[in-house]
Parts: C-alpha cells; structure tokens; sequence
C-alpha cells in the first residue's frame, strides 16, 4: 500500500479526475473531501459492504425462493389481516 | 434479442426495454444491463434479471409499495448520472431478501435501485438518509400494501403514478 503524509488542507491526486483533500482533522477524526467523476462509487468502507452482503444475500435466497414468492405473500397478507 | 436464464429459460428480450446500471449493483458491478420481469402479477414483486448474466436475478419491490412516504434524497451528481429531468420518470426499487419465514421478508430502503424509466439508466444508491435500513421488514408496511393493492403493482405505468413523491 502506498502511505502519504499530508497535513491539513493538502490534497492527493489519483489519475486525471480524483482529487482528495484533507479538510479537517479533530482528534482521531479526520475529514476528507473526494472530488471524483459522476460515476465513480464513493462510499463508507462499512456501508459498501453492508450493502454488498446484503445484495450477495438476497441473490443467493432468491435462487432458492423463485417458486414460492406467491405463497409467501400470501402468507404475509394473511399475517397482516390476522393481526388488524 | 433472446437470452437464457437459470429462472425463466430463455426468454425474448425487446432491447428498448433494457435497462443500463451506471455503477452497477454493489458486489455486482461488472453487470450493467438488466430488465425487469413480473412472474406473477398477484404479488409486489419484481425480478431484477441481468440480460449478461442468465443466473443473476434479484427480486425487487417498488420502495413506495413498501412506504408510501418514502422520500429519498439523491444528490446532484447521480441526478446528472441518471439524466434525471423529471421526479415522475423515476422509480425506487429495493432489494428484497426473501427467508423461508415469510414475517422476515426484508427490503433493502437504503440503498434503492434508482431507474430513469424514461432513459433506462439506473443505479443502486447508498442514500444519505441514514434513517431508511438495509433489511426494512415487510411486516411493518401493512396498510400500505393494503391500499395500493397487489394488482396495482402489475404495469410500470403505475409505478411511475406511485414514485412521483420522490424528492430530488
């Protein structure tokens, strides 16, 4: 992994289009602007991965639920009368 | 075109209607075009179908079917990705993980698959609102799905009609 020391308000350049500065530093806190194309993903390491594991699961129950999707909404609709 | 898929067979494909991911679907980034299928019009749920991969097929549901007040918050730059001009040409789709037990359905409400119906452009955005979760239970949306009816969600047509709150 490539290592840079920066201090506050300094940037770091990656390719033509990524700009990333160090805006703010409180602490162990460290705020940090992206400046990136439209279409580049920027996310919180956790919450990419969150939603990663969440899609990689939904994938692989589906695969197993096709057939079955029917009954259970309709287990679901019952669930919700049931309970009114 | 015609594609094979592990769930449907081979299926035709009218190419207007596929739908090209800008970013794509988070772990499945290398996929970027997909079509929306219904199996069965009864239920709320669609099938997400990637027409380059017949074995990757997510089942979604539209994010207002599951809460009428939805109201996720896209940034400037994935409207410009999108090419979004209009609230009304898009539509929220979440994720849904289906578990054997039917009360522990879940919708993914925070990252939505954001469509442009009108250009077939989409992406699945993390949004900002940390209040919406990954696994929202279906349970918990009960009058809503009661009011919209389940044949309601059957034609896009309506779910334009239902996603014209979103803000942006």
């Amino acid at each position: 992994m490539l290592i840079l020391t920066r201090k506050l308000g300094e940037a770091i350049r990656i390719g033509d289009n990524i700009r990333i500065t160090v805006s703010d530093i409180k602490g162990k806190q460290i705020r940090i602007g992206i400046e990136a194309p439209d279409d580049l993903l920027v996310h919180r390491e956790e919450v990419y991965t969150m939603i990663q594991e969440q899609n990689m699961k939904a994938l692989q129950y589906a695969v197993e639920a096709d057939q079955r999707l029917p009954d259970l909404w309709n287990k679901l609709v019952k669930h919700k009368e049931d309970g009114e | 075109m015609k594609i094979s898929t592990s769930r449907f067979g081979d299926i035709p494909v009218d190419e207007t209607r596929i739908i090209q991911m800008r970013g794509g679907i988070l772990g499945f980034e290398h996929l970027k075009q997909y079509i929306l299928l219904t199996q069965d019009e009864k239920t709320p749920f669609w099938w997400l179908q990637s027409t380059e991969d017949g074995a990757i097929a997510f089942v979604v549901i539209n994010s207002f079917v599951v809460d009428p007040v939805y109201a996720p918050i896209i940034t400037d730059n994935d409207v410009r990705l999108l090419e979004i001009a209009s609230s009304e040409d898009v539509v929220s789709m979440s994720v849904v993980t289906i578990v054997a037990d039917p009360l522990k359905i879940t919708a993914n409400m925070r990252a939505p698959i954001i469509i442009n119906i009108k250009k077939k452009l989409a992406k699945q955005i993390v949004l900002q609102n940390n209040e919406y979760a990954v696994q929202y239970s279906l349970t918990d949306t009960a009058s809503a799905m009661e009011n919209d009816g389940v044949g309601d969600a059957g034609n896009l047509s309506n779910l334009k009609k239902v996603s014209t709150t979103l803000a942006l």
